[in-house]
Parts: structure tokens; C-alpha cells; sequence
């Protein structure tokens, strides 16, 4: 069963709300409270992977080389919390787009905590996720983990500019007893990223 | 040919058997490459009715090999022919989502199956379209094969554990819808083991009358050794495919992990009868993810029709759909079960105007539509592009209207609502209504539409002007009922020119609903009216326990208005209008600038309170006081003190303009374009919202159309960053002259620069700013 620390993700979702200190406010606090608990009614979790020995052949290039440098093996993932959030993320759009807003960030953070969770339940000692685009890395790599994986037969689906829908989806690798060198060089964002000028990062650090 | 009446068997998982032979890559191109093996994999699979050809992956959208598609469609269903037995082409989906929810068309999933049906026909024995998750797709699947191919086609979807497809369908309207269209075989594959797809079986059994198919994987997934293995054993699987057999199932075989040693342990089944079973014959209408039954009372929206309502035609003539989705919702909200959906106005493509209304519905609210035209074009534009069972209003007896729709209702799997009169008019007596009434029925049997499929409107003529006639409409449905089909009327009908309509319109529905009526059509709105259908659930006995009721009027206050409204969480007291943006609180901002109004000009109450009241949101956000999600919601309730406003001005009195609004082609990241929409309309100007995905000429032909005073686009993803420069590129061409903003997570000021933008905003509220400077206003 899901046991986050919910202090933990609620930073995290203050994070994707664009929060940089600002005092927070009741209201909002307890709206984040009331989306956390209708993502969690609404989240169909899924997580499928496949474990390899020798990482497949796509991952033979920068940055994915630095990122999986020391590493004994690598764990290609994909993951979602299903299209019913979309839909009601959609339909708050129309009748709350506060709610909406609030409820889109939960949805991230709660599919980046379920994953961190799965992770740490299996029985390797792995670095923080990489998913392409993260970095300077190549966003239609995913391509290749749904060639190898077929998350397709599971309702994960990836459009002509690949992008996933449900759009609540992540397709990434875990590096297996790696030092996982992740880095912002090459980001696109990197001379404007407000997280970057904060010493945050974007990519999940924590194990 | 035995289906139905024999159990039959497909074979089993394939991948397996490729990885046992060392063979890798794209499984179609080893129809070419590999043949051999590929022919020695069915051979091994013998034991079966049907072989699945090699052909999973094998469309236009989803394979990316190096080969022709036809070279190796040909191939793939050659190879099976090894085995000797019946050779079903196996279809799979896309690996994309179809629009609304994505960008891939239902045409052009339509175009890349047609595409498979036209290089197999009469090659192939049949088809089987399987391991689908999306019912749309399935649908534009089904179409494409069945108007292109002559053969037998069978549907297997796959569902989560929870019992649903991912998409959200349920194993009943996965059952109607697929039946409706005229599967050949359903049911339901891959997912899960066969132990935990007995329930999803039980209820796909329940209802539908045809052969059902079960295919499941080999038990659930285990991990060994970092790799996933099935876990089921072969007297495992063979014991759950007695038990389906017993249950009904016509057609076994299995999924991944299953081998054809798996097969050939249950080809004794092949010896036994079908077992004979009874589904039953219930009205359904579906949504992709709602099944209604119409068993007890369901009430059907009015209010998505233009006749009397000048916004709404206002909107349709203008293209604006929010305003018709926003009426959807409120309706949904308000209890209704389905919503009437009717379009037709003078001057406008009623048959384009429909179907962009249902998909445009269908993807905000979950409720069954009912199409109402009267042209058959429009309605089977309609039926085609809809996702899931609609009811289609209506067949009348007139022999012209009944030849011109019921083959549409028939094709699509439709639910028919047949009205008692025909070319001559409303016939006065109840026998004259029944009689048009059983004609409809048998000619809907007469093409292949049982009379579950069938309702009646008796209907309802005006107490003013055919006082007597009211017993008439009343005694027709009664006797309508017993053609065992379920009734509809459009109750408030009834009250027109006489005063105090809603108590005339109260009692009448109380009258029918005693007599029989199943589907009152009215406004959802007036809770009063929904009010005597829940009461009527308590009276009759269908509200067990009086469940819902109490649900509902357990803090029923009789002084209340009866209007249903939605509460604003945690609205607390606000000492003024400012207050009540600054905090954001809607319903206390419009309720307050309205008592404002009555003391003010409404143009005093902008400049003094409304937009200083904006500016001051503005600057605490700047210095990081508030936060997104309360600037937004400040933002919608100065839209809503706005709204009030606008009521008491002239028409164009408030006017600053219109500004286009677009998430660009290929991306369907929306929320930031959202919120620049609720901010710039805060700030009182007029967006019109071209969506998501949206085609450069879409653009182009928005601001012909709009004249606006900007355009805005936006982009999450660096990959639809072109699709954002060529928009600009065509705006341009088009000689659109306003400047383009743009914005999204992958933007900056360079970027913009370089793709022809001519402002880059980091968000909302500097791009009312930025507009406003730019703008003078």
C-alpha cells in the first residue's frame, strides 16, 4: 500500500505549482489535501519493467553512458496512474481551474512518489530514474522502451511527438548499483530554469 | 460454420515461442526473414480452430519496420496457412490515443485499418481485433474492416484488475457496444490470468447474446531472476477452461505465456456443446465509460437544444462550444442520467455542427447522448463518430423516415426512440398511437434491431390547445408498454400557454410516470422536476430503502431555492467585493458585485474595485505572496464580477477585444493556455480557445474569422516547438497582423525570436501585461 510521507509530497507538489516561498495559505493547503485524496480514489497505478544485464542497445550514448557508468545492470520502466485523472483534470478545466491546476500537480507528484515507491520495494540497490528528455537526452529514445516493452497492451500510448497518454506516464530507466551522474548540462531550460537558480533540481534525487 | 454452438479454440501466445527460438526485433518482419520458424510456431499450434496470423503490429501507424505492409500482410497470413485450419488476421491497436483525448484522428485510425482489410480481403478468414484498451479505437477498427471486408470479425479488449479497461470502459458497455456494431464474437484477452478474468467473463456473459471469446495470459507475471515469468501450470489452465466452458464461453484459447502444449491439454473441450445461456435483454445506452440501463426512471437533459434559448444559439452560430459543454456539465451535475443533443438551427451544417457537438460533449461529460435531427445525415455522422451506445431521437412512422434511419440505427448499434405519428401528423387516439408504435417496432425487427433497442415517445401534446389529448398520450404509453419496449416523453411539452407551467408540468410528469413512462425528457435544472422523479423512486418501491432519496433531501431545506447549486468550499464571510477576489471566492464575488450594482455604475465598479482589486493579486503574485493556483482562482472571480457587469452594459460596451488562444498541433499539454485564458478573460477580454492540437489553419482561420487584437500559443514539448513556428509562418502568410504570443515550459525570449513570435511571456499575468502595453488599453 501507498505510504509516502505526505509532508514529503506535498513539498513536491508546492514545487510543481510554481511555489518559491510564498507563505502558504489554509485554503490552498487543504485544496491540496482534498486533490491528494481524489487523485488517490481516481489512480489506477501500473508498473511494468524489464531487467537487463546488459543495457539494450539505445542506451550506448551520452548521457545515458555517464548516467549508467558503474552500473551492474538496468531496469527499463514504464509507469502510469491511469486516463481517469486526465479526465477529471479536463473536466475542472471547465467548472474550477484552481482545482484543476492543483489537481494536475498532484496527479505528477503522486505518479513520481508511487514510482520512487515501486523502486525501492525491488530487490536491487538503484539510482534515482532517467527518463528521456531528461537532460540533453534524446525525448524519442522512449520509442525504444515501448518497443521493448509494448506498454501499448496495457493503454500506455505514445503519439506522433512522443508524448504519452495518459499524459500522467512516465518511460525511463534505473540504473542497478550505478553512481547514476545525472546532470542539468544540455538541458534546454538550463539558463532560465527557476529551479536550477533556487539549487533545486528537477530529477528525482532522493532514495 | 461451429461458432456458437461448439466450443472452439484459438491458439496460444506467440512472443513466447519467438523467444524460445532466439528470434528478435519486429515480429511482422519475421514473416519475411523467418518464415520457417514462423510456419513451425502455427504447426505447433495445430490443435486449434483458428490460427492467428503473425500480424499484430502490421498498420501504417504502428510499424516501423523496413518491409511494404501488403508484402507482409500477404506473407503473414501464407505462413499460417501451414496449419490447415481457419486463418483470422490478427489486428492490434495503434499505440496511439485517439482525439479528443489524443491527436491521432478516428479517421485516420479508420484509414490505417481499411488499409489492412483491403490488402486481406479474401485472403484471410476472418479477423480478430484484440488487445484493445480503447473502445474508440476499437470502433474505427470494427468500421474499417467490416465495410472493406466480407469476412467474420471477432473483439477481445483487455482489462485491469479493477474490472475496467484502461480507458475506463466496463465489461457491459464494452459488451453492448461491440455487439451493437455487429462483432461477429467479443470478449476478452490478454490482461490478467484466467482465474481473475472470471469476473469480467460473468458480466460480458450477462449481456450480450453473442459467442463470447476468453484468451488470458498464463496466470499473473512473477518475478525470477529480474525477469517476469508466467506462472500458471498447464492442468492450472485447463482447469479454469472447464469452468468457462461451463460458464458459457464459446470460443477458448490463450495469451501471453500460454504455449501450444497449453492448447492441445484443452482440445477435448472442442467435443462440447455451447452451453446454452439467457443474457438479458435490457435498453442500454453507453458513454465509453457509462452504461445506463433504462430500468427505473432516467431523466434526459433538455437543455442542449437552441429552440427558445438565444445563447445557446448564439454560441453554436459563433462556434463556441464551451458554452455548450458548460451546459452539458451543469446538467450532468444536476442528476441528469443522459443529455438530449440537438443542433439544428437555419443557415448552419447541421450534419458537421453535430458531430463536432458530440464529440466535443463526449469528451468533457460521461453521460449516453441522445442525437436528436431529423436529418439522417446528421445522425449518422453523429453515430459514427460516437464513443460508446447513443440513443438516436428519432423514427417516426412515416415508411420514408423509418427506410432512412433505422439502417443507421441498425449499423451503429444504436438505441432508437420512435415517435407516435407519422406523415399525416400526431394521431389523436391512444389506438392510433399504438398502432404507429407496433409498426415502428416491427419494422425495426424487420432490420435486425430487437425491440430492446426500441422506445417510444407517445408523445405529449399541449393541455391549452388539446385539453383532451393528455389522457390520450397517457393511455397510448400504457399500451406501449406492453410491446415490451421502454417510453420516453417530453414532458413540459404539455404546459405550454397556460400559467404556472411548472405546476402543470410536476403533476403531468407524476401522472406518467405512474403510468409507465421510463425516459422523461426535461430540464435537469429545475430540481423540482427531478425532485418528483426521486419521489416517485421512494413511492413506487424502486428506490430501495429510499436510499437515494435520503441521499439527497437529507438537509432538503422546503424554503431553499429548488434550483441545484453547486456550495464554493469553504467560502467564509468576505467583508467586500475586493475581499472576495482577493481570496477568490466565486459565488461571493458575483453575489457581491451584483448588490454593488444595484448602487453603482457598473463602469465605476470596474475601474474602482474590480481592477484595482486585479492589480493588487498581480503584484502580491510578483512578489511571490500568492501563488498559482490562487491566482487563478482570483481570476475567476473577477471573471464572475466581470459576468455581472457585462449583464447591465450595452452590447460592446466593456468590449477590449478578442484574443485567440491555441495549444498548438501535436501537443496536448493545455493547462498553462487554460490559465491564460481565465486571466485574460478576468482582465475582461474575449478569448476565443482553439483547444489543443490545434492545425496551423485552424489559427489562420480564427483570426479571418475573429479579428483579434493577439493570438497566443503554446507548447510543453521541444518536439511541437515546429508545429508552433509554422502556425506563426501561416498566420503571417494569411497577412494576420496582430502579434503572436507564445509561451510554454520549452520557451524562451531567443526561442520565441527565432521561430517569428513577437512576444515571449513567462506566464498569465505577463502576458495581460504585455498585451496591455502593447495594446494601449
Amino acid at each position: 500500500m501507498f505510504s509516502a510521507d505526505s509532508s514529503e509530497l506535498k513539498n513536491r507538489i508546492y514545487a510543481y505549482l510554481g511555489y518559491h516561498g510564498a507563505e502558504r495559505s489554509e485554503s490552498t493547503d487543504s485544496l491540496i489535501d482534498e486533490s491528494l485524496e481524489e487523485v488517490k480514489k481516481l489512480s489506477r497505478f501500473v508498473y511494468r519493467y524489464e531487467y537487463f544485464d546488459a543495457p539494450p542497445s539505445f542506451l550506448s550514448k551520452e548521457p545515458y553512458l555517464s548516467y549508467l557508468a558503474g552500473s551492474t545492470g538496468v531496469i527499463v520502466s514504464v509507469t502510469t496512474i491511469g486516463l481517469d485523472i486526465d479526465r477529471r483534470i479536463k473536466l475542472l478545466s471547465k467548472t474550477d481551474a484552481a482545482r484543476s491546476v492543483v489537481l494536475d500537480s498532484c496527479a505528477s507528484a503522486y505518479l513520481e512518489e508511487r514510482a520512487d515507491e515501486f523502486e525501492r520495494a525491488l530487490p536491487y540497490s538503484l539510482a534515482p530514474r532517467f527518463c528521456p528528455g531528461y537532460g540533453d537526452s534524446d525525448v524519442s529514445d522512449i520509442r525504444y522502451i515501448f518497443d521493448l516493452l509494448r506498454p501499448e497492451k496495457f493503454g500506455i500510448t505514445l503519439g506522433a511527438n512522443n508524448y504519452m497518454l495518459p499524459s500522467k506516464s512516465m518511460a525511463g530507466i534505473v540504473a542497478v548499483n550505478g553512481a547514476a551522474n545525472m546532470q542539468c548540462k544540455g538541458c534546454i531550460l538550463e539558463k532560465d530554469c527557476r529551479r536550477k537558480k533556487e539549487g533545486k533540481k528537477c530529477f528525482s534525487e532522493k532514495r | 460454420m461451429l461458432l456458437g454452438k461448439k466450443i472452439m479454440l484459438f491458439d496460444g501466445g506467440f512472443g513466447t515461442e519467438l523467444e524460445k527460438r532466439g528470434l528478435g526485433g519486429i515480429p511482422e518482419d519475421l514473416n519475411l526473414t523467418h518464415a520457417d520458424d514462423i510456419r513451425d510456431i502455427h504447426l505447433s499450434y495445430s490443435a486449434a480452430d483458428f490460427i492467428t496470423a503473425n500480424s499484430f503490429g502490421l498498420n501504417r501507424l504502428k510499424y516501423r519496420g523496413a518491409y511494404k505492409i501488403d508484402e507482409l500482410a500477404i506473407a503473414a497470413v501464407e505462413n499460417a496457412r501451414v496449419a490447415k485450419k481457419a486463418v483470422f488476421f490478427d489486428v492490434g491497436p495503434t499505440g496511439m490515443m485517439l482525439a479528443p483525448t489524443g491527436t491521432l484522428s478516428f479517421d485516420e485510425a479508420y484509414e490505417a485499418y481499411a488499409e489492412i482489410a483491403k490488402i486481406t480481403r479474401g485472403k484471410a478468414d476472418g479477423y480478430i481485433a484484440e488487445t484493445f484498451s480503447d473502445l474508440y479505437e476499437l470502433k474505427a477498427c470494427i468500421l474499417a474492416l467490416k465495410e472493406n471486408s466480407d469476412a467474420p470479425v471477432f473483439a477481445t479488449m483487455t482489462f485491469g484488475e479493477d474490472g475496467r479497461t484502461l480507458t475506463g470502459s466496463t465489461p457491459e458497455t464494452v459488451a453492448v457496444t461491440l455487439e451493437g456494431l455487429g462483432v461477429d464474437a467479443l470478449g476478452v484477452n490478454c490482461s490478467l490470468g484466467p482465474k481473475e478474468l472470471m469476473p469480467i467473463v460473468e458480466r460480458l456473459l450477462a449481456f450480450t447474446s453473442l459467442p463470447v471469446i476468453v484468451q488470458p495470459n498464463c496466470g499473473l507475471p512473477v518475478l525470477k531472476n529480474g525477469k517476469s515469468h508466467y506462472s500458471l501450470s498447464i492442468d492450472e489452465f485447463a482447469f479454469y477452461a472447464e469452468i468457462y466452458a461451463d460458464m458459457g464461453v464459446a470460443v477458448l484459447g490463450g495469451c501471453c505465456g500460454t504455449t501450444p502444449e497449453f492448447i492441445s491439454r484443452i482440445a477435448s473441450l472442442k467435443e462440447r456443446n455451447v452451453v446454452k445461456r439467457k443474457a438479458e435483454k435490457k435498453t442500454v445506452v453507453t458513454s465509453c465509460t457509462k452504461a445506463v440501463t433504462i430500468e427505473s426512471v432516467r431523466i434526459c437533459g433538455e437543455r442542449l437544444n437552441p429552440t427558445g434559448k438565444p445563447k445557446l444559439k448564439q454560441a453554436l452560430a459563433n462556434g463556441d462550444y464551451d458554452y455548450l459543454v458548460g451546459e452539458a456539465i451543469a446538467q450532468a451535475e444536476a442528476g441528469a442520467d443522459l443529455l438530449d443533443v440537438n443542433v439544428g438551427m437555419p443557415g448552419l451544417d447541421e450534419t458537421e455542427l453535430m458531430k463536432d457537438a458530440v464529440v466535443k460533449i463526449q469528451e468533457y461529460v460521461e453521460l449516453p447522448l441522445q442525437i436528436d435531427s431529423s436529418d439522417p445525415k446528421a445522425i449518422e455522422k453523429a453515430a459514427r463518430y460516437y464513443n460508446g451506445v447513443p440513443l438516436i431521437n428519432s423514427v417516426n412512422g412515416d415508411d420514408k423516415v423509418l427506410s432512412a434511419v433505422l439502417p443507421i440505427v441498425k449499423k451503429y448499434g444504436a438505441v432508437v426512440l420512435g415517435l407516435c405519428m407519422d406523415s399525416r401528423g400526431v394521431p389523436k387516439t391512444a389506438e392510433e398511437r399504438f398502432a404507429i408504435a407496433e409498426k415502428i417496432v416491427r419494422r425495426a425487427e424487420e432490420f435486425g434491431i430487437s425491440r430492446h433497442r426500441v422506445m417510444i415517445d407517445t408523445l405529449v401534446l399541449t393541455a391549452s390547445a388539446e385539453q383532451a389529448l393528455v389522457k390520450e398520450t397517457l393511455r397510448a404509453l400504457e399500451k406501449v408498454k406492453t410491446l415490451g419496449v421502454k417510453t420516453a416523453l417530453g414532458v413540459s411539452n404539455v404546459s405550454f400557454g397556460l400559467p404556472a407551467r411548472g405546476l402543470l408540468n410536476k403533476t403531468f410528469l407524476a401522472m406518467a410516470l405512474e403510468r409507465g413512462l421510463d425516459m422523461p425528457i426535461l430540464n435537469p435544472l429545475d430540481g423540482e422536476m427531478t425532485g418528483v422523479v426521486r419521489a416517485f423512486g421512494v413511492l413506487s418501491g424502486t428506490d430501495e430503502n429510499s436510499e437515494e432519496f435520503i441521499g439527497l433531501y437529507k438537509d432538503y431545506v422546503p424554503t431553499a431555492s429548488a434550483a441545484a447549486v453547486r456550495k464554493d468550499a469553504a467560502e467564509t464571510e468576505c467583508a467586500s467585493l475586493h475581499d472576495c477576489i482577493l481570496r477568490g471566492f466565486k459565488s461571493k464575488a458575483r453575489k457581491s458585485c451584483e448588490s454593488e450594482l444595484l448602487t453603482r455604475k457598473p463602469m465605476d465598479v470596474v475601474n474602482e474595485t474590480l481592477l484595482p482589486a486585479l492589480d493588487e493579486v498581480g503584484k502580491l503574485y510578483e512578489a511571490g505572496k500568492l501563488f498559482l493556483p490562487q491566482l487563478v482562482s482570483a481570476a475567476e472571480a473577477a471573471k464572475e464580477s466581470f459576468a455581472a457587469v457585462t449583464e447591465r452594459l450595452p452590447k460592446g460596451g466593456r468590449d477590449k477585444g478578442t484574443v485567440v488562444l491555441a495549444t498548438v498541433k501535436g501537443d496536448v499539454h493545455d493547462i498553462g493556455k487554460n490559465i491564460v485564458k481565465v486571466v485574460l478573460e478576468s482582465y475582461g477580454y474575449n478569448v476565443v480557445d482553439l483547444g489543443k492540437d490545434t492545425p496551423p489553419q485552424n489559427a489562420v482561420d480564427a483570426c479571418l474569422k475573429h479579428k483579434p487584437i493577439a493570438v497566443g500559443l503554446s507548447a510543453l514539448m521541444t518536439t511541437t516547438v515546429p508545429g508552433m513556428e509554422e502556425t506563426i509562418r501561416e498566420l503571417k502568410k494569411a497577412r494576420c497582423s496582430c502579434p503572436v504570443f507564445v509561451g510554454g515550459a520549452v520557451l524562451n525570449s531567443e526561442i520565441a525570436k527565432s521561430i517569428g513570435a513577437d512576444y515571449y511571456t513567462k506566464d498569465a499575468l505577463e502576458f495581460v501585461k504585455v498585451l496591455e502595453k502593447a495594446t494601449g488599453k
